[in-house]
């Protein structure tokens, strides 16, 4: 049965006497991150029924990557999930090596594993300051913040971006690592657990939090599984399930580092897990910096390969190479390959299809903010509204990925 | 009278009085959508501090703001929620597209997102960069702070077509020669009727767009 | 090239071992660019007895959905079919993935997932918005991504990138209030 609302502006007067509200939390709402939607019925302070919308982002990306060359899309995975936007390029460029089969170098393996480490910091960090601030609790907003600016620091001798980077590319990076960045990384690792710290010596036993974080929201692990939930969601809720482990890719399987896995899926243990994966990242992200390798960041495979400038300018096949290259793109062999990573909000996978040529047929992006999204009807019913807000910030939705 | 005798108060004309109170209290309705309003979040934060240009309260209601500072991707889907919350804004309001989306459309020249939220509202300043670091919206907030202290006329920026656009070079001179010499020509038609350029069409919205 | 690991290598050569064995006598068998296993079902009927028996199979344990759409086959070259319709499916037991695809006609209609993973849901609605593949047994069959009013749909390859619809109010949002999904 579908209840049709209508645009009435006189409410009859037996609707005075219902206890049922409809309450629109719109698409522009300060606790709504990002443009969503979710029309509550509610009782109260209860909410009975909800109902979400979303679409409020919705950019065309997939149809933009039928319509741009391999290379050119590398600008639109940064807006999938721009709080963490080096994974989404790793993350697509492996993709698309598979169906080359390319192997990259070891320095490149290297980097693009700090790269991941270094986003999935920023977006807990994000996580976890905006639900404070939801809450209440904005100096932990401020602190955790400063420490943002400094990994866009890092980000920006990286690449020259801070935000929407575009590092990766197909074969490679765009840029080798600054000369200060061993430095700035160790200011980093040093300073960034001290804050956090101080971040739950403020949140951990505070009263408050925790009672407007325990026991609120639970998803049981059976309940994930239907909703095809992953990442840090997931892992509070008991499921064991972390790409990293289960299915390692580059060189995590030789790092020293332990999944986080709390057990009852409320927004404490969310809160929870994700600081401990910060801390869990950071070790890994100390153990990479001391393991760098040299060497070149370019893969030798001439399909990808930018010929040395000289080169060009000396060599007539290597200039047609070089033009084709750039004004044709590279040519992908027809075929296939979904290639999913550990991305801070859960499993983002890249689906490429390719039916040969410079441009994809057809990329198919799976986004964990879907899933996410999806259980939050779910976890909201029966909740009450400041709950609801709790648990909103607590699932990390990033519109850009949701509705790409 | 300050206690050493010398005088505190500036005799000042009520309407320039008015101005420097409205250009120093700009309480801003951050709309943020995607990734432009990281960098807004960003900028409001403790190392870019929006704060100190008065910018201190944010006001999530549009009731309470006086600046729509529309930070992200507008898509279709989204225009007719910003355009209501643009109307329940009180006068004086100003408008700042932050980013190439808003500008633009940015990146995505789509079946989908808007080309500029211009299409549906009067904007003020247009901050180029995708997205623009916090340095760039602050330089907005001050140039927005300088129109308004001057009294500036706000006109409505002129689109251009794809004729134009694709004449870029042999546009700018003449943008350059017509309207910078004379600051009182705002009007494109006059300026380009002036230097016998070619004719400009007026572009013309999907929709009725109406006026702010 | 992938690094799997070597217990990942032989966790998924064994789940495609057991594919191509057991299962490919309902359509054909197949390996993507990454050695994973593509199941190619002959109709979209036998899908949710399929997946059922992927998952209730002890030495294939597919019970994720991780991914659900389709793409355009407008040239043919998979095969006679307007869209090839896929989904990707993961073991947590095996830690390994597999594909099942198929090919679909203009109109036909593939049943639905949700009473085996809700996450369906707005994947299937996802699907019928972009490509207008319908579902069988969907609770809420209505655009997901788009306006309610949006005629055609834009994945397919005949929507041009830059053919806008604009509607000048936004929509009520409709409740569903039975979200229940029957088994």
């Amino acid at each position: 049965m579908e209840t049709l609302l209508k645009n009435d502006l006189v409410t009859p007067l037996q609707d005075y006497y219902n206890p049922n509200v409809l309450l629109n939390l719109g698409p522009s709402h300060p606790a709504m991150h990002g443009t969503l939607r979710v029309m509550c019925r509610v009782n109260g302070e209860t909410i009975e029924d909800a109902s979400c919308e979303i679409g409020y982002l919705h950019r065309a990306i997939e149809k933009l990557a039928e319509n741009k060359t391999y290379h050119q899309w590398i600008v639109y995975t940064d807006r999938l999930n721009y709080c963490s936007a080096l994974a989404n390029n790793v993350g697509y460029v492996m993709a698309v090596e598979d169906v080359m089969g390319i192997t990259i170098t070891e320095r490149c393996m290297y980097i693009r594993m700090i790269c991941l480490e270094l986003a999935r910091v920023i977006d807990h960090i994000i996580c976890v300051a905006i639900n404070a601030l939801d809450l209440g609790a904005m100096t932990v907003f401020w602190m955790l913040y400063t420490w943002r600016e400094q990994a866009y620091t890092i980000i920006e001798g990286m690449c020259g971006m801070r935000l929407t980077t575009s590092y990766a590319r197909i074969g490679g990076m765009a840029y080798d690592l600054p000369e200060n960045f061993q430095a700035e990384m160790k200011i980093f690792l040093e300073g960034l657990p001290k804050t956090l710290d101080d971040v739950e010596k403020l949140l951990s036993a505070n009263r408050i939090w925790v009672d407007r974080t325990k026991d609120v929201g639970i998803l049981t692990a059976e309940e994930c599984l239907g909703f095809g939930l992953t990442g840090p969601v997931a892992r509070a809720s008991g499921v064991d399930q972390d790409l990293r482990r289960d299915r390692p890719y580059y060189n995590y399987s030789d790092l020293d580092w332990d999944v986080v896995v709390a057990t009852k899926g409320d927004v404490y243990d969310r809160y929870l897990v994700r600081m401990e994966e910060m801390r869990q990242s950071l070790k890994i992200l100390k153990q990479l910096c001391a393991k760098l390798p040299g060497g070149s960041i370019w893969t030798e495979d001439s399909r990808v390969l930018i010929p040395k400038k000289k080169d060009v300018y000396e060599k007539m096949e290597v200039l047609i190479h070089h033009f084709k290259i750039f004004m044709e793109g590279i040519d992908v062999p027809p075929g296939e390959s979904y290639r999913a990573i550990e991305a801070p909000n859960g499993e983002l996978g890249y689906y490429v299809v390719s039916r040969g040529g410079p441009k994809a047929w057809r990329i198919k992006i799976k986004s964990p903010s879907l899933a996410l999204f999806q259980s939050y009807e779910h976890s909201i019913k029966g909740a009450k509204i400041p709950d609801a807000i709790a648990i909103l910030g607590s699932l990390n939705i990033i519109a850009g990925e949701l509705d790409r | 009278m300050s206690k050493d005798g010398s005088s505190a108060v500036f005799p000042l004309t009520l309407e320039y009085a008015v101005r420097w109170a409205r250009k120093n209290s700009l309480w801003p309705m951050p709309y943020g959508t995607s990734c432009c309003g990281i960098e807004l979040m960003s900028t409001l934060s403790s190392t870019y501090d929006l704060a100190r240009f008065g910018a201190e309260v944010v006001r999530f209601s549009p009731r309470q703001a006086d600046l729509l500072l529309v930070a992200g991707t507008i898509t279709t889907k989204m225009g007719p929620v910003l355009r209501q919350v643009y109307d329940q804004m009180c006068e004086p309001k100003w408008v700042i597209a932050m980013g190439a989306c808003s500008s633009s459309g940015g990146i995505f020249n789509t079946y989908s997102v808007l080309q500029g939220i211009d299409e549906i509202m009067p904007v003020d300043i247009y901050v180029p960069g995708c997205p623009p670091i916090p340095e760039g919206l602050i330089y907005a907030i001050m140039r927005l702070q300088d129109t308004i202290e001057k009294g500036l006329p706000r006109p409505k920026a002129e689109r251009l077509t794809p004729e134009q656009a694709r004449n870029a070079m042999s546009y700018r001179e003449v943008i350059t020669d017509s309207i910078f010499k004379d600051p009182s020509k705002s009007s494109l038609e006059e300026s380009l009727a002036q230097s016998a350029a070619p004719e400009a069409a007026k572009t013309k919205s999907s929709h009725s767009t109406k006026e702010g | 090239m992938s690094r799997l690991l070597l217990k990942n290598r032989e966790a998924q050569d064994g789940i495609n071992g057991h594919l191509k064995q057991n299962y490919a006598q309902q359509g054909r068998y197949d390996e993507d660019a990454n050695q994973e296993g593509i199941l190619w079902l002959v109709s979209s009927g036998d899908l949710p007895e399929v997946v059922r028996k992927l998952r209730e199979d002890s030495s294939l344990a597919m019970d994720r959905l991780a991914d659900l759409s389709a793409y355009d086959n407008v040239d043919g070259v998979d095969g006679a079919g307007r869209f090839v319709f896929f989904i990707h499916l993961y073991s947590s037991k095996f830690h390994s993935r597999m594909r099942i695809k198929c090919l679909i006609a203009e109109g036909e209609e593939v049943p639905t997932l949700t009473g085996i993973w809700p996450m369906a849901n707005w994947l299937e609605r996802e699907c019928f918005d972009m490509f207008g593949i319908r579902f069988r047994g969907h609770p809420d069959m209505r655009r997901i991504l788009m306006d309610e009013r949006f005629e055609g749909h834009p994945l397919r390859k005949e929507y041009g990138l830059e053919a806008r619809q604009q509607f000048s109010d936004s929509l009520p949002i409709r409740m569903v209030t039975e979200n229940e999904v029957s088994k």
